[in-house]
């Protein structure tokens, strides 16, 4: 059947895409040029020739894309980009997911081409795109200020939510939290007051899939988790680098949650249940509330329907802080370590920057995020909308765009109205229910150092990182107690070398986004 | 000059007849020399500030600093003590387990009873890690688990073992056995057949009892097995197996559960920091050359029996 | 000393049957060798003796215990392997001493007995090495050693010389004999060896296919083997068996072997069966290439003459079949011309039934 499919969509394309962009306005080259590309991404290790999008590319642009991936063996993507570099032989494109670190290094070595003169010169689209997000351009930059691959932009704001069971509150005459006192009350009383109503104290209020994201609680006392989508990273607070872990906000709220995952508040099993976790859970009518995915936690109300009688787990605004601020910490970030750079080797590294460019035409784009045209989907009144084979294909969208080459991880610009035109009705209600309330705050984008920073920060911070991971579940726990070893905990952070660390990244962050 | 050449003759000679043995050799020689001589260059970059793309040529020289990180660094010096309590550990209680599984079997005579339970205790041999590690996550799960349910029964406390550094040992230790034990048992059950049965013969006639013919007979014979194994084992002292403890480990247990290997994981490859890794490796290796020979010294002196 | 009595026993390996119900009676301090071809049974019925194989049926006695259900701890019997069954790991005398040690007996006492047994083997300058430090005769000393340390009622030997070299099969093979004689243990000995079984015996038992074929002196059983199997199996180089037809002249039997007449004993059983196939045995020792009385001439022509001293192994074929017949030649030098024709008297003659291969006029059968 999928064979079938692509089969069709490959005549398709064929017959279609000449007709559509038959004026060659966005041809690059007269004759056919070939370039080589290293594309390893998590769902596939490898570019497919035959992707419809790559024929319908190489009809409007004249550029064909050559699979030539290394470590097709590994799903690792470090192991598979430095096994390209210290083979040498550098295929034209290197892309996939993940390269921001290994081009942001070796770029300055000479291993990568620095993009912004030809940006300048060659790519009036990703230039346009760049004067419009400058703060893009610096966080992807190396430390020598050139930037050294096109990134991946997600569109989107929001990734999580917090989640809770409205049929337990509503069967408990509760309702939805809006402060942390509140949030604790009715912690308290899922607990205790059997909402699953099987006469069991078997409830657990709280769970998280990963247990980082339990950290994510401390926003309720003021304290951070993170300063960015991954986890355990740097903020900036006023212009000055700061780790939430140092912080007084995250000592209080973890003090809090240490008490609450005492008094049973929290998954006794958080550090170890795991990714299904929230499938376990939920399907068994155990747990209460969590902090997860706007897209697929509100999938649970359609598939256990039925299971688990009058399920209902909506989305609920961040509970007010002691503070008094409601805070969503987890965003989507604006850009991706993912995309692709032009290697050293390459000989023809204009026509390779107008091949990158085409992606942030309006063609390239909608070919990058929805597939061919008249194929996957159609323009109506202006907007890209999927064919129902595709929105009712029994398959999920992105793994269909997946395999007909759109939405693979190439420098590209996400259009959101791909997402949303999948997403299940209780997650947009919920997105335009965090939409409507200023919850969200800047991110950190990361930094590029320099070879002598990277050394401090690579000597110190793993083993900074592993002490206060440590630490933190130590206090969770309960095997001591956070508010008398805190100033142990912060002279054991400087002994470790913490604020050589905070003076690199301060030095690195400052020379990129020039303060 | 003339000595030279008649001797450069016989060894033409001496290859010319027995080329045979010589092309059978082959294929081991150059296993060997690609797949274990030729990495060995790559150790250099232990003393290098290695990058992946100017490769180990290109990459400067900076002498024992990784190593002076390396030994500065406390938590470095924990993984290595936990690393050396691990180790010890597993062979005081791992290295005995297989002989006594042998031994058992061999004190089995009811043929089918005998292939069941050995099939069932080499069975988890040859479950993957991933998978014993569920099984033991599971097991241990204060919630669901085995042993906790067991410990509920008889009263006691749920414990939440796999955040306890104090259980980590215990936990990982023991699900090593469980899997390997087994398996291990093969090359002793081996020594065993090996035999010579009018040994037990003799000592019936002359009135030994089964217990006896085990420790006056089955074990000295097989001393010389169990001595080159256990060679092997000082050997790999520090190859603490840590994809498992990697499974099982958690920030809350580092401080019992992290091995030099984990440690080297997550500071050298999860980071990129090869050099670093190379360094703690070549370490590693240097501490096991050093204890197999020492091993093996003391056994050819006390027991005859050595590996070379 | 003890007596051993095998009475109708047979040994099964489920419904195989291997030894099919031997009956013997060894006197006390008697040396009993069991000989026969591989797969006879003999190693069998030892080691039902020793205990290391169940007894299927039948009754064993050793001296006036009945033993078919006893230990072999219990039964004071000490035995002798083939391949030594020395402990590699322990020393000289500490192999010597296990059976005491396993005994719990006193560590002075042990001491003594392993010196005085050393003294009797030889073994005293050997008692701290390794058995892979020694050579395969004192290997096999201390093997004895071993058994003789712990004063049995009984030795048993299963084949202990086979893994020697020739002289010094013959040099263990006096000591044996030596030491049975010093120590006046009851013996039972197992070898595939008829020249073992003919020095060492005093009694021997012959064995075929798990029953007993003949059981006698050596003498007995080299001048009066019961059927062509004994007779070809005792005695180096074996008798010569031939195939022929019995007549009669006025004198008395004879054997037409392929038309030459050859005058046999003039036995009672070969009376009145003219015509009968039989197979006429004639030792090697007992033809002569001189003549002699009242002997019958065979003609033959040598093809191999094997020169071993004073003597001379003469081969030939006679009816069809490989003959050898031994002579004095006192030092002279023998060709294969000189020989046309060999000479046995009627009296040295034995005469086996064609059918069954029983002898006629054994003392046995008669």
């Amino acid at each position: 059947m999928r064979k079938m499919k692509l089969a069709s969509a490959f005549l398709m394309s064929t017959a279609i895409a000449p007709a559509a962009h038959a004026d060659g306005h966005l041809q690059i080259v007269d004759e056919p040029l070939e370039l080589t590309i290293h594309m390893h991404w998590p769902r596939a290790q490898g570019y497919n020739e035959e992707y419809p999008v790559e024929l319908a590319a190489r009809e409007m642009t004249g550029i064909h894309l050559i699979d030539a991936t290394s470590g097709k063996n590994t799903t690792d993507h470090n192991e598979a980009i430095n096994l390209l570099l210290a083979t040498g032989d550098l295929p034209d494109i290197v892309g996939g997911h993940r390269i921001k670190d290994a081009v942001n290094q070796y770029g300055p070595e000479g291993a990568f081409v620095p993009l912004n003169d030809l940006i300048e010169e060659h790519a009036p689209h990703i230039k346009a795109f760049f004067d419009e997000n400058p703060d893009i351009a610096q966080a992807i930059s190396s430390w020598d200020g050139n930037m050294y691959y096109i990134p991946y932009l997600p569109d989107g704001k929001f990734g999580r939510a917090y989640f809770i069971r409205q049929d337990w509150l509503d069967a408990l005459g509760l309702e939805q939290p809006q402060n942390v006192d509140e949030f604790y009350d009715v912690l308290v009383a899922f607990r205790d007051n059997d909402p699953n109503g099987n006469g069991l104290k078997d409830e657990i209020p709280l769970f998280q899939r990963q247990w980082e994201e339990l950290i994510r609680y401390v926003t309720l006392w003021d304290g951070r988790s993170s300063g960015s989508d991954t986890y355990h990273d740097f903020m900036v607070v006023d212009g000055q680098l700061q780790h939430p872990y140092a912080t007084e906000g995250y000592r209080d709220g973890m003090a809090h949650l240490a008490k609450w995952y005492a008094e049973g508040l929290i998954d006794p099993e958080i550090f170890t249940r795991g990714s299904s976790s929230r499938d376990y859970l939920l399907s068994e009518n155990l747990g209460g509330v969590t902090h997860d995915w706007f897209a697929s936690t509100s999938g649970y109300n359609a598939s256990l329907e039925g299971t688990v009688e009058g399920f209902n787990f909506v989305p609920f605004l961040p509970p007010a802080s002691v503070s008094g601020v409601r805070m969503e910490e987890h965003r989507r970030i604006p850009f991706k370590p993912d995309g692709w750079a032009i290697s050293h080797t390459n000989e023809n590294v204009i026509e390779t920057i107008k091949y990158f460019d085409f992606f942030f035409t309006e063609e390239g784009r909608l070919l990058s995020n929805f597939g061919v045209e008249g194929d996957t989907w159609n323009m109506i009144d202006g907007q890209p909308v999927y064919t129902d084979e595709v929105l009712n294909g029994g398959i999920a969208v992105n793994t269909q765009m997946y395999e007909v080459g759109a939405q693979i991880q190439r420098g590209y610009w996400q259009d959101y109205r791909y997402e949303w035109q999948w997403t299940a009705e209780a997650a947009r209600e919920g997105i335009e229910l965090y939409d409507a309330n200023d919850l969200l705050i800047d991110q950190f984008l990361g930094v590029a150092f320099n070879e002598d920073e990277q050394r401090v920060y690579d000597r110190n911070w793993t083993q900074i990182q592993t002490y206060m991971l440590e630490r933190q579940q130590a206090w969770i726990l309960g095997t001591g107690d956070i508010e008398a070893d805190w100033d142990d905990y912060v002279a054991q952070l400087d002994r470790m070398g913490y604020n050589d660390v905070i003076e690199v990244m301060q030095a690195a962050y400052d020379r990129q986004y020039g303060n | 000059m003339e000595h030279r050449t008649t001797r450069l003759n016989r060894i033409a000679d001496h290859l010319r007849a027995n080329w045979q043995i010589y092309v059978l050799l082959a294929p081991t020689i150059i296993w060997f020399i690609v797949f274990l001589y030729r990495p060995m260059y790559g150790l250099q970059i232990a003393f290098k500030d290695y990058s992946v793309f100017r490769g180990i040529d290109g990459s400067p020289w900076i002498g024992f600093e990784h190593f002076h990180t390396l030994f500065g660094s406390d938590q470095f010096i924990r993984a290595l003590k936990n690393t050396v309590i691990i180790s010890m550990l597993t062979l005081l209680f791992g290295f005995p387990m297989p002989i006594i599984l042998a031994l058992m079997f061999n004190e089995v005579l009811n043929q089918t009873y005998k292939k069941t339970v050995q099939t069932v205790v080499y069975l988890p041999h040859f479950i993957s890690t991933v998978i014993i590690s569920g099984i033991v996550i599971t097991a241990f799960s204060p919630s669901s688990g085995v042993v906790n349910t067991v410990l509920d029964w008889f009263g006691f406390d749920k414990i939440y073992f796999l955040t306890k550094p104090e259980w980590f040992r215990p936990i990982f230790i023991g699900s090593g056995i469980w899997q390997e034990a087994g398996f291990s048992s093969i090359v002793f059950l081996a020594a065993i057949a090996g035999v010579n049965p009018s040994l037990y013969e003799s000592a019936v006639v002359d009135g030994a009892s089964r217990w006896q013919m085990m420790w006056k007979i089955t074990i000295p014979s097989i001393m010389p097995t169990i001595i080159i194994m256990l060679i092997i084992r000082i050997g790999n002292l520090l190859e603490v197996g840590f994809e498992m403890i990697i499974l099982l480990y958690q920030p809350a247990t580092y401080q019992t559960a992290d091995v030099v290997n984990t440690y080297i994981y997550r500071q050298g490859l999860q980071v990129g920091q090869y050099d670093l890794a190379a360094a703690a490796g070549l370490f590693n290796a240097v501490v096991a050359f050093v204890l197999v020979m020492t091993a093996n010294t003391i056994s050819k002196r006390y027991s005859r029996t050595s590996l070379w | 000393m003890s007596s051993v009595v095998l009475e109708k026993i047979v040994k099964k390996y489920g419904a195989f049957e291997v030894v099919h119900g031997i009956d013997l009676e060894i006197a006390a301090k008697e040396f009993v060798v069991l000989v026969g071809p591989s797969g006879c049974g003999k190693s069998t019925t030892l080691r039902m003796i020793a205990g290391l194989e169940e007894i299927s049926g039948g009754t064993l006695t050793i001296g006036d215990r009945v033993m078919n259900r006893v230990a072999p701890k219990d039964r004071d019997v000490a035995m002798v392997f083939q391949n030594y069954a020395l402990y590699p790991h322990l020393s000289v005398s500490e192999n010597i001493a296990f059976g005491l040690r396993i005994r719990k007996v006193k560590k002075e006492q042990i001491a003594e007995s392993v010196a005085d047994v050393a003294g009797i083997l030889g073994l005293t300058d050997y008692l701290d090495r390794r058995p892979a430090d020694l050579s395969g005769g004192q290997r096999q000393r201390v093997a004895m050693g071993r058994a003789i340390v712990r004063h049995p009622e009984v030795f048993l030997f299963d084949e202990p010389l086979s893994n020697l070299d020739a002289k010094l099969r013959t040099q263990m093979r006096a000591e044996i004999k030596r030491l049975h004689k010093r120590l006046g243990v009851t013996s039972v000995y197992v070898t595939h060896d008829q020249v073992e079984a003919m020095t060492l015996a005093d009694r021997i038992v012959v064995m075929c296919d798990g029953r007993i074929e003949q059981i006698g002196t050596p003498m007995d059983l080299f001048n009066n083997p019961i059927n062509t199997f004994v007779a070809g199996f005792i005695g180096s180089p074996p008798m010569n068996q031939i195939d022929a037809k019995l007549t009669y002249d006025d004198k008395g039997p004879l054997a037409d072997i392929d038309g030459v007449a050859v005058r046999l004993p003039a036995l009672p059983e070969l009376k009145h069966n003219e015509g009968r196939k039989i197979v006429v045995g004639m030792r090697p020792e007992h033809m002569s290439i001189t003549p002699i009385d009242d002997a019958s001439e065979l003609p033959v022509t040598l093809d191999l003459i094997e020169t071993l001293g004073s003597e001379a192994l003469l081969h030939t074929m006679v009816a069809g079949k490989p003959f050898v017949a031994k002579a004095e030649t006192n030092g002279k030098a023998l060709a294969l011309e000189d020989v046309t024709s060999l000479r046995i008297a009627a009296k040295e003659i034995k005469v086996f039934d064609g059918e069954t291969g029983m002898a006629f006029g054994h003392p046995g059968t008669a």
